[in-house]
C-alpha cells in the first residue's frame, strides 16, 4: 500500500491537509500490529518524524506471513531497488536466514542498516501458575515434557522456539525436539492464550510480555539476559542467577533493499544514528525494555554475517538443522 | 454510578465541533467506502490514516475519525449488496441473498431502510455491551482455546447446508473449496510454502478481498453480458417502490434483530471470528429458526435485518478483545490497533484505568456516529434507489472497473487483477451449476484460523486428536453444529421439494 | 449431464489437491499435526461431495448459446489486456478503453460507450486518487 500526494481541485478541503510527499518513506513490518517488528517500524517512524529526521509520516505496511519470508521475497524480489523503503528486522529474521527458512533468498540479497537496541528473551507463566522459577519449569519439562506446552508468536523453529530450545539444552534436556512449543500469529494470542489456560508458558520478548506484567496477569520466570535489566525490569530475575546459562538477545533493526543506492543507504544509516543518539530514543528504549545495541552500515553488516553463523551452530548442535 | 460519570466524560470529550465534524465525516467516508466493492472496513481504516496523521490529530480524535469509519462502512456494505447483488464488503454478503431478492420485487426502499435501521440496533447493542460487559467478555474470549476456535469454525461451515443452495453436496463442495484456497501460500505454522508452485505472489496467500469481488462482482458482469438477448438484463425494469417499510415489516423484523445482535455481538467479542462470522451465524440460526415457509433467500425482510443487526454487533464486540487485550478480533480491528500502539496507546489490560479519556471518548464517539449513520442513512435511501434507474449497460462497466480499481490501488499488483479475472469465471460458472459462492468466501476467510487452531489444539494435547472434544464448551460447540447438519439432512426431503416448488414459481424473478 | 462432468471435475481436483498436498516438503521441527493433515482431509470432502454430485446431479442448467459464451470469452481477454495493460498504458487511459468496451458489448451505442468509458475512469480516477489518495497505475503520462 503506498499513499501518493494527491493533488487536484476536488475536495480541496481534503486536499490542503494532506502533505505527502511523493515519495514517502515506507517501513515494512513484515508481521500483523501488535508484536516486535511492527513496534521497531511505528515507534522508529514516530520518533524520527518528532525529531525532524523525516519529512512526512512514515508509512508503516504490514506484511505478515512466512516469519518474515514473504516480505523478505517481496523486497528481495519487486522492490529490488526502492530508495525510500526499510524493513524492520530481528534475530528471528537472521534465524529464519540461518535456516534456510526463507526458500531461494539469503543474508546477502538485501542491505542491512543498523540497529536500533536489543530486546531479551522471557520466559513467563500465568500469575496464578504453580511455577515460581525457571528450573522449576524446565524441571516439569525434564520429567514430562507432554505436560508443558509453551507458546510464543514465532512460528516452529523461529526465535522464540529457539530461546526455550537454548535454556531447555542449557539445563541439560538432551532431546530438545521433545520441548512442546505452539505457534501463534504474534505474541499478543499467545499471551492470551496463557491467560487463557490452553498453554502452561510464554516465550517472548520482554516489550511483547511487559503490559500483562504490568497489569499483574503474567509472571516473568526468567529474562535471558547476561545481568540483569536496568530500571522497572530489575524486578526480573535473569536465568543466569538460576544456574541456566542461556542467553537470548533479540536486537532489533532494519534492513533496505539491496538495490538501493549507496547515497539512500548512507543516508540511513546516519539517520538511524542520529534517532539512536537521541535522548527521545533512550526514553522510548527504557520505556520499553530495550538494551543498548549500537551498530551501524558495515559494523551491522558484520553482525549480521555473525549472527546467523553463530545460529546456525547452535541450530545443529540441538539438532534441528542438519 | 461509576459508569455513568465516565461516559459523561467521554461525552464532554466526543462532543466538541471538531470531534462532531470528524465523526461526520468518517460516517460519511466509511458509507462510500462501504458500499464500493473491493474497499472494505480494513482498507478504508487503513487509507485514512495518513489523514489522521497529517491532521495532527491526538489520540481520541484521531480513533473517533477512524472507528466513524469502521461503523460506517459496516452500514455501507449493504447498499450494493441490496442493489447490484454484490456485496461492498465481506460481512455484507449474507445481506444479498434476501436483500437483492427484495430489491427485484420492487422493495428496494425498503430493503435499505430496514437494514439501516437493523444496522442501527445492532451497533446500538453492542455500544452498550461493550460498555457493560466488556471486563466480563474478556473472560468469555479466554473460555476459548484453540479446541473451541476449531470448533467453532466448524459449526459455520456444518450449519452452511441450505443457507444459499438447495444441494448440500454443492454447498460442501464449495466449503472445500474455499478452505483449499486458504491454505495456499506459507503455512503459518512451520513456515513451508504449500500449492505456491514456486509463484511469490502465492507465499502470502490469497487475498479474500480478490476472491470475493471477482467472485460476485466480475461474475455478475458476466451473467449481464450473457443476458443481454435474453431481456432481463436492462435494470431499470426494476421498480423502486416505497422508500420506506410499514410499521407491520418493522415490527416483523424487531425479535430477529434482537437476537442476531445478541449473536452477532458474541462473535464479535471472540479474536479470530469477526463480522464475517457474526453477520453468518446470524443468519443461518434465524433462518433455522423462524424461516418456517421457507422464505428466506427469496426476499423475506427478516432475512435482511439478520445479518445486518448481526454484523453491526460484531463490529461493536469485536472493540472488546482489542481494548481489553490487545488482541484484534478482526482486519478492521488489526487496523486500529496499530493506529492506537503508533499513537503510544498500550491497549491491554489497563488501558481501561490508564488511558480512561481514550475509551470513554471512543465510546462516546461509537454512540454519537451510530445516531449520525442512521440519520445520514435513512434520508438517503431515495438516493441510494437512484442507483437502480441506471440502465445496466452503464452500470455493469462502472461496478467493473470500481472493482479493479479496489484491488490495484490496494496491491498495486496486476496478478491479484488476473486472480480475481479467474475468480470472476469460476463465479460464473459455479453461478452456472447453482453451486452457493457463501460458503467459498467463508472457506477463504477462516480457513487459516481454522486450521491453525486445529492443528495447535492437537499438539497442545500432544497428537491426541479428542482433544477437540474434551471440555463442555466445545462439545456443546459441536453438539449445535451436528444438530444444525443432520437436521436438515432429515427433514431435507420435505423442505426440499417445498424450495424447489418455490424456486420455479420464482424462476422469472431470481436467476 | 453438466453436474456429472461437473462431479468429475470436482473429484479431478480433488485427486490433483492430494497429490499437490504429498509433495509439500515438510520442515525440519514439525508440529504434530503437519501441515499436510488439513489439506488432505479438505481433500476427502471435496471428493465426496464431488461423487456425490456425480451421482445425484441436478437438473440441467441453462446453458447460454455459443455466441453469448464467445461474449463473455471476448470479455475476459479484455480484462485481461487491462490488468496487463494498467501499467504500461496508465490507469485513465486503460479504464477509458475497458469501460468503453465493457459498455458497448452491454448495448450502448458507440457514443455512449465512448462517453460511459471517459466519464468512468475520470470519475475513479477524481474520487479514489484525488479524494481517497490511493496510488493507481501511473503509466507514461502520469495518470
Amino acid at each position: 500500500m503506498k499513499f501518493v500526494a494527491t493533488r487536484g481541485a476536488l475536495a480541496a478541503a481534503l486536499l490542503s491537509l494532506s502533505t505527502f510527499g511523493a515519495s514517502a518513506q515506507e517501513c515494512i513490518a513484515p508481521a500483523n500490529p501488535g508484536g516486535g517488528w511492527d513496534f521497531t517500524c511505528r515507534q522508529v517512524g514516530k520518533t524520527m518524524q518528532d525529531l525532524g529526521l523525516i519529512d512526512s509520516t512514515m508509512q508503516v505496511v504490514n506484511l505478515a506471513g512466512g516469519g518474515g519470508g514473504v516480505a523478505f521475497a517481496e523486497v528481495v524480489n519487486k522492490r529490488g531497488d526502492d530508495n525510500d523503503l526499510i524493513v524492520a528486522a530481528s534475530t528471528a529474521t537472521a534465524t529464519r536466514l540461518a535456516q534456510g527458512a526463507y526458500p531461494g533468498n539469503s543474508m546477502d540479497q538485501v542491505r542491512w542498516l543498523a540497529t536500533i537496541g536489543a530486546d531479551y528473551g522471557v520466559i513467563a507463566v500465568a500469575a496464578d501458575s504453580e511455577v515460581t522459577d525457571l528450573t522449576g519449569l524446565l524441571d516439569q519439562i525434564k520429567n514430562d515434557p507432554t505436560s508443558v506446552s509453551i507458546a510464543g508468536g514465532s512460528a516452529v523453529g523461529g526465535w522464540d522456539h529457539l530461546k526455550v530450545l537454548i535454556a531447555a539444552n542449557a539445563y541439560g534436556i538432551d532431546d530438545v525436539r521433545s520441548v512442546k512449543y505452539i505457534a501463534f500469529d504474534g505474541g499478543g494470542e499467545a499471551v492470551t492464550q496463557l491467560l487463557a489456560g490452553s498453554v502452561q508458558a510464554f516465550t517472548g520478548d520482554i516489550s511483547e510480555a511487559k503490559g500483562f506484567v504490568d497489569s499483574g496477569d503474567i509472571r516473568v520466570l526468567a529474562v535471558l539476559s547476561p545481568e540483569r535489566l536496568p530500571g522497572e525490569f530489575a524486578a526480573f530475575p535473569t536465568a543466569r542467577e538460576q544456574g541456566v546459562d542461556a542467553i537470548g538477545a533479540n536486537w532489533r533493526g532494519f534492513y533496505a533493499p539491496g538495490g538501493m543506492s549507496d547515497e539512500a543507504y548512507n543516508e540511513w544509516v546516519s539517520k538511524i544514528a542520529d534517532l539512536y543518539a537521541s535522548d527521545a530514543w533512550k526514553e522510548t528504549m527504557a520505556a520499553n525494555g530495550l538494551a543498548p545495541l549500537d551498530l551501524q552500515g558495515d559494523a551491522f553488516q558484520e553482525f549480521v554475517t555473525n549472527s546467523v553463523a553463530q545460529i546456525q551452530s547452535i541450530s545443529k548442535e540441538i539438532g534441528i538443522i542438519k | 454510578m461509576d459508569l455513568l460519570s465516565n461516559l459523561g466524560d467521554g461525552f464532554a470529550i466526543a462532543l466538541t465541533w471538531q470531534n462532531l465534524l470528524l465523526a461526520l465525516l468518517g460516517c460519511f467516508l466509511g458509507t462510500v467506502m462501504g458500499a464500493l466493492p473491493g474497499l472494505g472496513p480494513s482498507n478504508g481504516v487503513a487509507i485514512l490514516i495518513p489523514l489522521a496523521f497529517t491532521l495532527g490529530l491526538g489520540a481520541t480524535p484521531s480513533l473517533i475519525l477512524l472507528t466513524s469509519v469502521y461503523y460506517g462502512a459496516m452500514y455501507g456494505g449493504r447498499i450494493s449488496s441490496i442493489l447490484l447483488n454484490i456485496p461492498g464488503d465481506e460481512p455484507a454478503m449474507m445481506t444479498c441473498l434476501d436483500g437483492h431478492p427484495m430489491a427485484k420485487k420492487g422493495l428496494a426502499g425498503e430493503a435499505l431502510s430496514l437494514s439501516g435501521i437493523a444496522s442501527f440496533v445492532g451497533a446500538f447493542f453492542a455500544t452498550w455491551g461493550l460498555i457493560l460487559l466488556a471486563p466480563q467478555l474478556v473472560k468469555i474470549a479466554l473460555l476459548f482455546g484453540p479446541a473451541e476456535y476449531f470448533a467453532l469454525f466448524a459449526l459455520a461451515f456444518m450449519t452452511l447446508g441450505g443457507v444459499s443452495s438447495t444441494n448440500q453436496a454443492k454447498s460442501a463442495f464449495a466449503a472445500a473449496l474455499g478452505l483449499g484456497l486458504a491454505t495456499i501460500g506459507v503455512d503459518t505454522q512451520t513456515g513451508v510454502p504449500r500449492f505456491t508452485f514456486g509463484e511469490v505472489h502465492l507465499y502470502d496467500g490469497l487475498d479474500f478481498l480478490v476472491a470475493i469481488v471477482g467472485l460476485f462482482a466480475l461474475s455478475e458482469v458476466f451473467i449481464f453480458l450473457e443476458n443481454r438477448h435474453g431481456g432481463n438484463a436492462d435494470g431499470s425494469k426494476l421498480k423502486i417502490g416505497k422508500l420506506y417499510p410499514p410499521m407491520s415489516m418493522i415490527k416483523q423484523c424487531i425479535p430477529t434483530m434482537l437476537r442476531t445482535s445478541f449473536l452477532g455481538f458474541l462473535a464479535g467479542v471472540l479474536p479470530g471470528a469477526g463480522a464475517s462470522l457474526g453477520s453468518f451465524i446470524s443468519y443461518s440460526m434465524e433462518k433455522r429458526l423462524v424461516d418456517k415457509e421457507g422464505t428466506f433467500g427469496t426476499g423475506d425482510p427478516r432475512g435482511v435485518a439478520a445479518p445486518e443487526a448481526g454484523n453491526n454487533a460484531a463490529a461493536g464486540g469485536a472493540l472488546v478483545p482489542m481494548l481489553a487485550l490487545g488482541v484484534p478480533g478482526s482486519g478492521t480491528t488489526a487496523v486500529l490497533l496499530a493506529v492506537l500502539l503508533s499513537l503510544n496507546i498500550t491497549p491491554g489490560p489497563l488501558l481501561f484505568t490508564q488511558n480512561p479519556d481514550v475509551v470513554w471518548g471512543l465510546i462516546a464517539a461509537l454512540f454519537i456516529a451510530n445516531f449520525m449513520l442512521l440519520a445520514m442513512n435513512i434520508p438517503m435511501v431515495g438516493l441510494f434507489t437512484r442507483v437502480l434507474m441506471v440502465p445496466s449497460r452503464i452500470l455493469m462497466p462502472i461496478v467493473a472497473m470500481v472493482s479493479f480499481v479496489g484491488i490495484y490501488g490496494i496491491s498495486g499488483s496486476s496478478f491479484d487483477l488476473m486472480v480475481m479475472i479467474g475468480f470472476g469465471v469460476m463465479g460464473w460458472v459455479l453461478r452456472k451449476f447453482d453451486v452457493p459462492l457463501v460458503p467459498i468466501i467463508l472457506g477463504t476467510l477462516l480457513g487459516n484460523a481454522m486450521e491453525n487452531n486445529l492443528r495447535r489444539a492437537v499438539t497442545i494435547d500432544n497428537g491426541d486428536w479428542w482433544t477437540l472434544v474434551d471440555t463442555p464448551l466445545a462439545l456443546s460447540l459441536w453438539a449445535i453444529a451436528i444438530i444444525g447438519f443432520v437436521l436438515p439432512l432429515i427433514i431435507g426431503r420435505k423442505v426440499k421439494a417445498g424450495m424447489h416448488a418455490k424456486r420455479d414459481d420464482e424462476g422469472s424473478i431470481s436467476d | 449431464m453438466s453436474d456429472r462432468i461437473f462431479g468429475v471435475v470436482g473429484l479431478l481436483l480433488a485427486i490433483g489437491y492430494v497429490f499437490a498436498a504429498l509433495a509439500i516438503e515438510e520442515s525440519f521441527l514439525s508440529d504434530a499435526v503437519g501441515p499436510k493433515a488439513f489439506p488432505l482431509l479438505l481433500a476427502a470432502v471435496l471428493g465426496i461431495s464431488s461423487l456425490v454430485i456425480v451421482l445425484r446431479p441436478d437438473a440441467e442448467p441453462d446453458w447460454p448459446s455459443l455466441g453469448r459464451l464467445v461474449e463473455i470469452a471476448a470479455a475476459v481477454v479484455v480484462m485481461m489486456l487491462y490488468a496487463q495493460m494498467l501499467p504500461v498504458a496508465g490507469f485513465v487511459l486503460a479504464t477509458a478503453f475497458a469501460a468503453g468496451y465493457l459498455a458497448w458489448r452491454l448495448g450502448s451505442g458507440l457514443i455512449e460507450a465512448v462517453l460511459t468509458g471517459i466519464g468512468t475512469s475520470v470519475g475513479i480516477y477524481v474520487i479514489f486518487h484525488l479524494v481517497l489518495g490511493l496510488s493507481l497505475a501511473k503509466g507514461p503520462w502520469g495518470f
